[in-house]
C-alpha cells in the first residue's frame, strides 16, 4: 500500500484546462538523512501554485499547503477512489490513529485518547458548547450559571454561545480586552475582573472559553496564566478556542493545562482543508462524555472514534499529517525553526511598516506569533467594519494585496487615533517584496488622497 | 511515472472542458452518446480485474466530475480568499439550483447540501428531540422507523429522541417481500403501536430504499398514511435514491427529503442534499455546527461550516454534464441499470438454485439474491467472512446480508435447506455482466470445494 507519507514518486499535475496552472512536486527527492534543509528555490516549487500576482499576507485566515502534501492527500484519495470498500475495512482507521498519534506527541498530550480529529475549530466548538447545552437541559448546570468568553471571540463561536449556551439559559459573560494591549497583565486584569462579575450574582462558572490567538484583532493572549486563575477561581471547566495555535505558538497541553483544547491544523501546519483537532484531557470513568452531533454506528465509543467516521466522506485531509510532519522536517529546527523565523520576519515586517506609515504596532512583539497588527494611516479614514471590508478588497482588487483589515472603533474621549490595522501574517513562503508592496499600496493610496469614504460611492 | 499519470483523473478529464463555468442545465450539442470505451476510461481509475458489485456503500465518481472537482479545488488553494469572497457562494448556488430542478423543488431555500445522509439525519432528529424537550411533542408520543434503518440513522435517534423524552417503535421489514402491500400493513400495525400508550406518533422515518436488506419501499403510500394518521413529520431517508429511482419531492411531499449524490448520481465523496418542505417555516432546524451563518436558514448554514474543502458541492453541474452524455440522460441510465440487475440477479438466483427477495419491481439498481443454503451462513460473522473471502480470494466486492429465520411459513427454503444468506448486488455503467458471472462462478466454487461460511479464509 502507498503510504501517504512516500514521497518517492515524482508526481507532475499538470492541468491541461483552459490554461489553469499547475500543481508540481519538487523534482527532487527529499534527503531524509542529509543535513542540508530545504532551499529556498524548493520552497518557491512547493507554493508555486499560489497566484503569483498577489501578496500573501493573510495565512491566518485559509493557511496554506504545500505541493508535496497535496500530492500525499491525492494519492490517499485516489486510493480510496480505486477500491473504497477495502480503504473502509483496512486502511482509514489505522491512517487516522496515525494521525492522532502524531498529534499527541506534537501537542504532549498524556493519552492519544485525548486527541480527536474532527473538520475545524468551529466544528470543535460545536461540540463542547453543545454539551454544554446538553448539561443545562439535563439540569446539571442550572439556569443563570454563566459562560464567559473574550470579546474578541470568533466569530462563528460567538454564535455558537448564543445556540448553545444562551438559548439553553446559560448567562454569557464577554470579557473586553484593550487593543491596542501593552502586556498580559492587561489581558489579566480584565479577565479577572469578568470573573468576579460572573461571580457576584452566586451563581456558578461553568465554562470559559479564551482564545489562544485571536482572530481579530490578533493578539496572543496568555492562555496558561488565565487557565491557572481559573482553577483558582472555581471555574469548572476551560475551553481554549486555539484555531491559529498550532504552528504559529508553542502548544504544549500539559503546560497549559486546559480541559478542552483545539486547533487547525489547516492553518500553519500545512495540512490542506480541513483537519483540526481537539484534545479533552481525560476525565474519571463515569463522566460526561463529549459527543459529535453527527452519530454514527460508533456512537458511545469515545469523540475520538466517533470524530473518524461521521458517514462516508473524504477524510484524506486528515490522513496526511505524516506528509506534513515530513515537510516541516525539512525545514532547520522543524517546526520550531518555522515558528521563529516567521515570529522574527513578520515582526521585522511589521516595525518596517509602521515606520512607513506613521503608525505602530497593536500589540508589542512578544504578545503575537506569526501574524501582528499594524496600524494604518489615519487619512485612509476607516470609520466602520464596511470600510475595513471595503479597503480589504480595494487592495486586493487594485494592488494585488490580499491582508485582513481590522476596525478599531475609537474609545470615549480618543480622538484622530488610528482606526484601523492591518493583520500581516508571515509563512515560509512569503518573501520580503509582499510586504514592500504592501507597503508602497498604502502609502500611495495616502499620497493620493484616497479615503474609503470614496468606496462607497 | 507515466503509471500514475494514467490512473489519477486529476490528470485532465477526458474532454477538456472547463466544467466550473458552465451553466447547470445547459444540454451540451449532443453529436453522439459516450461510447463504452469512454466509459471504461472515465473509470479507468478502478481497481482492474475487480468485480465491483457494491456501488450502494461508496458510490462511484468519474474521472471528468474529479477533474472538475480539481479544477475548484485549485482555484481555492491558489488564491483562497478570493475564492471566498468571490467564488464559493455562487458555486454552491449553482448546484442547489442544480438540484432543486432535478428533484421538482419549489424553491431552491428548501434545498440544502450537506455531507451525507447520516448528517442530514443528525440534522432531522435533533430538531426533533428538541421538540421532546421543549415539550411540542409529549413524553408518551412516539417516533417510527423500520428495523433495518441504517445503523448510523438508528444510533441517531438513540442518541437525539430517547433522551429526550420520546418513544421508538420498530416496524419489522417483511424479507423476503412479495408486494408493497405486505410492507404498507405492517407499518399500519406499527402505527397502531405507536399509540398504544395514549400518545400520538409525531415523526415517521422512512426509507425510501431500504439499505440491508435492499428493497424500495412504497414511500408515496407510507406517506399517505401517515397524514391519514397525523403523523406531524415525515423524513424520508432517500440516501440510494437520486440516480436509481426517479425523486420528485413535490409528489412524494414528505416533510424533509435527503439523497446521497455520491452513491448513484456520479458526485466524488460526499455530498447529499437535504429537502426541507416549505423550510421558511421551519425555525428551528439547524445545522449543529454553528458558524456566522446561524439563522439565516439552514440552506445557508450548511454552505459555511468553518473552513472546508467544499469541492464536492460545487461539482453539481459537472455531473449534470455526464449524466447528460448518455442516451436517455439518468433516466436511461437508471433503466438500464435496473434492467442489468435483475437480468443479472435472476441469473445468479438460477444459477444457484435460490431467489430473488423481493420483486423486479420492488428494486431499483440493487438486488438481493438469496445465497446457497448450503453455504450455513449462521450470523453476521459468517456473512462478513464470506464477504473478505470474496474479496481477497476472489476479486469481487459484495456486501452480504444474514438474516435468521422467522419461524414463520415464509422462511425461504431451497433444495438443501434454509436460505439465510443474500448478497446485494449492484450495477452501475462501469459494470459489466463479467462482474457477475465472476461471482457466480465464485460460489458455485466455494460449494464445490465442499466449504462453508466458517470454514473460508480471509486472509
Amino acid at each position: 500500500m502507498d503510504s501517504p507519507t512516500t514521497n518517492n514518486h515524482n508526481h507532475i499535475h499538470t492541468h491541461h484546462l483552459n490554461g489553469a496552472s499547475t500543481i508540481s512536486q519538487p523534482s527532487k527527492k527529499p534527503k531524509l538523512l542529509s543535513s542540508s534543509f530545504i532551499t529556498p528555490a524548493e520552497i518557491h516549487e512547493e507554493f508555486s501554485h499560489h497566484d503569483p500576482s498577489v501578496a500573501r499576507i493573510n495565512n491566518g485566515s485559509f493557511g496554506c499547503c504545500p505541493a508535496s502534501v497535496i500530492a500525499a492527500q491525492h494519492r490517499s484519495q485516489l486510493h480510496y477512489l480505486r477500491q473504497p470498500d477495502n480503504f473502509y475495512f483496512n486502511e482509514l482507521k489505522k491512517g487516522i490513529l496515525q494521525s492522532r498519534t502524531i498529534i499527541k506527541d506534537l501537542v504532549n498530550a498524556k493519552h492519544v485518547d485525548e486527541i480527536s480529529i474532527v473538520d475545524n475549530a468551529t466544528t470543535a466548538a460545536a461540540i463542547v458548547l453543545q454539551h454544554t447545552a446538553w448539561s443545562f437541559h439535563e439540569g446539571t448546570f442550572q439556569k443563570g450559571d454563566v459562560v464567559l468568553m473574550l470579546h474578541y471571540a470568533y466569530g462563528a463561536v460567538k454564535k455558537s454561545m448564543e445556540a448553545y449556551v444562551t438559548r439553553a439559559g446559560g448567562h454569557v459573560i464577554e470579557v473586553p480586552l484593550p487593543f491596542p494591549v501593552a502586556s498580559n497583565e492587561e489581558i489579566v486584569r480584565e479577565f479577572r475582573k469578568a470573573l468576579e462579575r460572573g461571580k457576584s450574582e452566586g451563581k456558578r462558572i461553568r465554562l470559559a472559553v479564551i482564545d489562544h490567538v485571536t482572530s481579530m484583532p490578533c493578539v496572543v493572549i496568555p492562555v496558561k496564566e488565565l487557565v491557572q486563575i481559573c482553577r483558582e477561581e472555581g471555574v469548572e471547566k476551560v475551553f481554549i478556542d486555539a484555531a491559529h495555535s498550532i504552528g504559529c505558538v508553542d502548544v504544549d497541553m500539559e503546560e497549559i493545562g486546559a480541559d478542552f483544547y483545539t486547533s487547525n491544523l489547516h492553518k500553519w501546519f500545512f495540512c490542506p482543508p480541513s483537519i483540526a483537532f481537539l484534545y479533552t484531557r481525560k476525565i474519571p470513568k463515569g463522566g460526561s462524555e463529549l459527543h459529535h452531533p453527527v452519530v454514527s454506528h460508533e456512537y458511545g465509543n469515545g469523540l475520538a472514534v466517533e470524530s473518524a467516521w461521521i458517514g462516508t466522506r473524504d477524510y484524506s485531509a486528515q490522513l496526511v499529517v505524516p506528509a506534513a510532519l515530513e515537510f516541516v522536517n525539512r525545514f532547520q529546527g522543524g517546526i520550531e525553526g518555522i515558528k521563529k523565523r516567521n515570529h522574527d520576519a513578520v515582526v521585522e515586517m511589521g516595525e518596517m511598516l509602521a515606520q512607513s506609515w506613521g503608525t505602530h504596532l497593536g500589540s508589542p512583539p512578544d504578545m503575537c506569533g506569526s501574524m501582528i497588527m499594524v496600524g494604518l494611516p489615519t487619512s485612509l479614514g476607516i470609520a466602520c467594519d464596511d470600510d475595513a471590508l471595503g479597503l480589504r478588497v480595494h487592495l486586493r482588487e487594485q494592488f494585488g494585496v490580499e491582508v485582513p483589515i481590522y476596525y478599531r472603533p475609537p474609545r470615549d474621549g480618543e480622538v484622530g487615533c488610528v482606526t484601523g490595522y492591518a493583520r500581516i501574517s508571515h509563512q515560509v513562503y512569503n518573501k520580503v517584496d509582499d510586504y514592500h508592496k504592501f507597503r508602497d499600496a498604502v502609502n500611495q493610496l495616502v499620497n493620493n488622497g484616497f479615503t474609503c469614504a470614496l468606496l462607497s460611492g | 511515472m507515466p503509471q500514475d499519470d494514467d490512473e489519477d483523473p486529476r490528470n485532465g478529464a477526458v474532454e477538456a472542458n472547463d466544467h466550473a463555468h458552465q451553466s447547470p442545465l445547459k444540454k451540451p450539442r449532443l453529436t453522439r452518446p459516450i461510447s463504452e470505451p469512454d466509459i471504461l476510461q472515465e473509470f479507468s481509475h478502478h481497481q482492474q480485474g475487480f468485480a465491483r458489485i457494491n456501488n450502494g456503500s461508496f458510490g462511484s465518481c468519474p474521472r471528468s466530475v474529479l477533474s472538475a472537482q480539481n479544477t475548484w479545488h485549485l482555484r481555492f488553494l491558489q488564491q483562497p480568499d478570493e475564492f471566498f469572497f468571490n467564488s464559493l457562494r455562487k458555486g454552491i448556488l449553482e448546484s442547489r439550483a442544480a438540484v432543486k430542478a432535478l428533484i421538482n423543488a419549489d424553491d431552491v431555500d428548501d434545498v440544502s447540501l450537506v455531507d451525507n445522509a447520516t448528517t442530514a439525519a443528525a440534522i432531522v432528529l435533533q430538531q426533533v428531540g428538541r421538540q421532546f424537550a421543549d415539550g411540542s411533542f409529549r413524553k408518551n408520543d412516539a417516533v417510527i422507523m423500520f428495523h433495518c434503518a441504517f445503523p448510523a440513522v438508528k444510533k441517531s435517534i438513540g442518541a437525539y429522541i430517547g433522551p429526550a423524552g420520546g418513544s421508538v417503535v420498530e416496524v419489522r421489514l417483511p424479507f423476503p417481500v412479495r408486494s408493497n402491500e405486505e410492507i404498507i400493513a405492517e407499518f399500519k400495525k406499527g402505527l397502531e403501536r405507536g399509540k398504544i400508550n395514549g400518545g400520538r406518533v409525531r415523526f415517521a422515518m422512512i426509507d425510501h430504499i431500504t439499505s440491508m436488506p435492499s428493497v424500495v419501499l412504497p414511500v408515496r403510500e407510507l406517506i399517505r398514511v401517515c397524514r391519514e394518521e397525523g403523523v406531524d413529520q415525515v423524513f424520508v431517508d432517500g440516501a440510494h435514491s437520486i440516480g436509481s429511482v426517479p425523486v420528485d419531492v413535490k409528489e412524494i411531499d414528505a416533510d424533509f427529503y435527503v439523497s446521497n449524490l455520491y452513491k448513484w448520481f456520479f458526485a466524488p465523496p460526499a455530498v447529499a442534499f437535504l429537502h426541507c418542505k416549505n423550510s421558511k417555516g421551519l425555525v428551528d432546524l439547524h445545522h449543529p455546527v454553528v458558524s456566522q451563518e446561524y439563522g439565516k436558514g439552514l440552506a445557508l448554514e450548511s454552505s459555511w461550516v468553518g473552513n472546508r474543502d467544499y469541492t464536492p458541492q460545487l461539482v453539481v453541474p459537472s455531473i449534470l454534464e455526464f449524466v447528460n452524455r448518455f442516451e436517455g440522460g439518468i433516466k436511461g441510465i437508471m433503466k438500464r441499470n435496473h434492467d442489468g440487475v435483475v437480468k443479472m440477479g435472476t441469473m445468479l438466483a438460477e444459477s444457484w438454485g435460490t431467489m430473488l427477495g423481493s420483486p423486479p419491481e420492488m428494486c431499483a439498481s440493487m438486488i438481493m439474491v438469496g445465497l446457497p443454503s448450503r453455504l450455513c451462513v449462521t450470523s453476521d460473522d459468517d456473512a462478513m467472512s464470506l464477504r473478505t473471502h470474496l474479496r481477497v480470494y476472489h476479486r469481487i466486492e459484495v456486501p452480504t446480508y444474514y438474516q435468521a429465520l422467522r419461524n414463520e411459513d415464509r422462511d425461504p427454503k431451497d433444495k438443501d435447506g434454509f436460505i439465510t444468506g443474500y448478497v446485494r448486488i449492484s450495477r452501475q455503467i462501469y459494470n459489466t455482466d463479467e462482474d457477475y458471472h465472476r461471482l457466480k462462478n465464485a460460489i458455485n466454487q466455494i460449494l464445490e470445494d465442499g466449504k462453508i461460511c466458517s470454514m473460508l479464509p480471509v486472509e
